[in-house]
């Protein structure tokens, strides 16, 4: 019996080992290009470490020599986008997903259809249309054109998430307080908003988040005139290994920190959504 | 999420007071959905409809699907073919370690749920560069794989191809399968899998028999999502693959960018609407009656 039990240990450890070494691996390999000052083959390991391309993205250095330019203009545009992306989204999905939850309306099917359809479909051809008709508005290659883009990229998660949190506050807590003479909208405000505040807020990171690592829709909408973090790191990746890898490791950290925070909250289908 | 009874009573009870009682919910629901309807529905319908256009001709016509399939059958093939080997790939790996998570108590087992999620959070965009850096000819892992005399350094493994790419899919996609399948299997009463044990059954036969067959819908919904998902990827391919063939997703990009020929590129993007269909209908029926149920029925 102790026996099959060693063995089970031991097969459970190599697993564990080999699981580290296939998702560890390539992050390893983002790490040390970012500090690789110079790293020819065969070399296993950098010849030369340091911190320049770090000093250089962050605005602290100013060297030629390495080809690396600071990432704050992209920082900042991409920080904008995503702030206002979550402000608009959430004031429109809050509404979209309480009502979701809590009512019976016509055409619900078809409503709930409408929030699926971009979960279910490559989005790639939504965002090639959208460029012909931005073209035509003017919108195309302009900030507002790519917070239009974020915005349903984020907004179909957003009332998902929103409506799942509703639904999961019992509805007899609104019906005490109106019970008692509160109106509709008070007993919203003062009773169902804040139970629902952990919930909106994890649905608040993750829109933030889509937005901060959005790809597809920028590429289409925002090159060549909107420079976000992810279309920096596209651009850089050809020539600059250790660049990209910097702001590779820039989106990386805050996607892991905040997810690693809000994940209780979020059902598993909508989490598969992240970093389209 | 779904808090059971209760909301059933406030269904009857919005419902009971009058027709004019679902215009304010309307209301609530007109920018989210005026939204959806502007800027997702008007251009996904639209990139249907401009497949069939061709510049300065009015007729509908199926030139932009005949170019298609002469400059890009072998990409179409190509989607396919490394999607459904992603998907199979990351179907089995996530499976077999959701019964092992299931099952399995202990340090090490938390140690393996911890780590095991860790690239879902990862953006593709991020991914895309690790692997540009991790999978090339002379990058860390034929560097490791070197070291251990498995490879010889003169001839690397060469990865910017589809090998690169169903890897780095399954990298990603196989930890977010895992995550539904796993929910999957928690639903299922331990007594089941007792039962079962103490009848002599091993664990691939526990799997097998017991797992896989009640938590069948938690799989497919895993199985499609991530099928769709590396289908309609578009950063990945286009940051690693280097030359042909490649995947539609980045001959749409082509298209649109160096030729402004949005015809063919709506053909391609219709193409790939079709080939994730049978799994996109069935997520988008099942998914719309779970909601429906969950809000009248509890």
């Amino acid at each position: 019996m102790s026996k099959s039990r060693l063995l089970t240990r031991a097969g459970e450890a190599v697993l564990l080992i080999v699981l580290c070494l296939i998702i560890f691996g390539p992050m390893t390999g983002l790490a040390l290009w970012s500090i690789a000052l110079r790293w020819y083959w065969p070399h296993a390991l950098p010849q030369v470490i340091g911190p320049d391309y770090w000093l250089q993205a962050l605005g602290l250095q100013k060297s030629l020599a390495i080809g690396a330019v600071s990432i704050m203009g992209a920082f900042k545009t991409s920080l904008i986008i995503a702030l206002i992306s979550v402000v608009l989204v959430m004031a429109v999905a809050i509404p979209a997903g309480y009502v979701l939850a809590k009512y019976s309306i016509p055409w619900k099917s078809a409503i709930l259809l409408l929030f699926l359809l971009p979960q279910a479909f490559p989005q790639q051809p939504v965002f090639v249309n959208l460029l012909l008709l931005f073209n035509k508005l003017g919108l195309a290659g302009t900030v507002p054109g790519v917070i239009l883009v974020h915005l349903i990229v984020g907004l179909v998660f957003a009332v998902w998430i929103s409506s799942a949190t509703f639904k999961s506050i019992p509805p007899e807590l609104e019906e005490a307080a109106r019970s008692v003479g509160a109106s509709r909208v008070t007993a919203f405000f003062r009773v169902t908003l804040p139970l629902a505040a952990p919930g909106l807020l994890a649905s608040a990171v993750f829109v933030f988040l889509t937005s901060l690592d959005e790809f597809t829709g920028t590429f289409f909408i925002g090159l060549p005139f909107v420079t976000t973090l992810p279309m920096l790191l596209y651009s850089s990746s050809g020539y600059n290994l250790q660049f990209a890898s910097v702001i590779a490791i820039i989106l990386l950290v805050p996607s892991i920190l905040f997810m690693v925070i809000i994940e209780r909250f979020l059902k598993a289908e909508y989490i598969g959504g992240m970093g389209i | 999420m779904s808090s059971g009874s209760p909301v059933a009573k406030t269904t009857i009870e919005h419902r009971g007071r009058g027709s004019r009682e679902w215009l304010f919910p309307l209301l609530l629901l007109l920018p989210a959905v005026g939204l959806m309807l502007a800027l997702y529905a008007y251009p996904f319908v639209s990139s249907i409809y401009r497949s069939f256009l061709v510049k300065g001709e009015g007729a509908v016509t199926l030139a932009n699907y005949a170019k298609a399939r002469q400059l890009y059958l072998r990409d179409i093939l190509f989607s396919l073919e490394v999607s459904l080997l992603s998907t199979t790939i990351a179907a089995v790996l996530s499976i077999a370690l959701a019964a092992y998570l299931r099952m399995a108590t202990g340090r090490i087992a938390k140690m393996v749920g911890a780590v095991y999620r860790l690239p879902i959070f990862i953006p593709f965009v991020v991914v895309a560069q690790m692997m540009n850096t991790f999978l090339a000819p002379h990058g860390l892992l034929n560097v490791f794989l070197a070291q251990l005399h498995l490879i010889d350094l003169k001839a690397p493994l060469q990865l910017f191809n589809w090998k690169g790419l169903t890897f780095s899919f399954v990298w990603k996609q196989a930890a977010f399968m895992t995550l539904i399948v796993l929910s999957g299997f928690k639903m299922i009463d331990d007594s089941y899998i007792e039962a079962a044990r103490s009848l002599g059954a091993r664990l691939p036969r526990v799997i097998v028999s017991i797992l896989i067959p009640m938590s069948l819908a938690s799989i497919s919904v895993a199985v499609i999502l991530a099928f769709t998902s590396i289908m309609g990827t578009f950063t990945l391919p286009y940051m690693i693959i280097a030359g042909e063939p490649t995947t539609v997703t980045v001959d749409i990009a082509h298209r649109v960018t160096y030729f402004g020929d949005y015809g063919v590129a709506n053909a391609l993007g219709t193409i790939t609407y079709l080939m994730v269909s049978f799994a996109a209908i069935y997520y988008l029926r099942y998914t719309v009656r779970k909601s429906i149920y969950e809000v009248q029925e509890g």
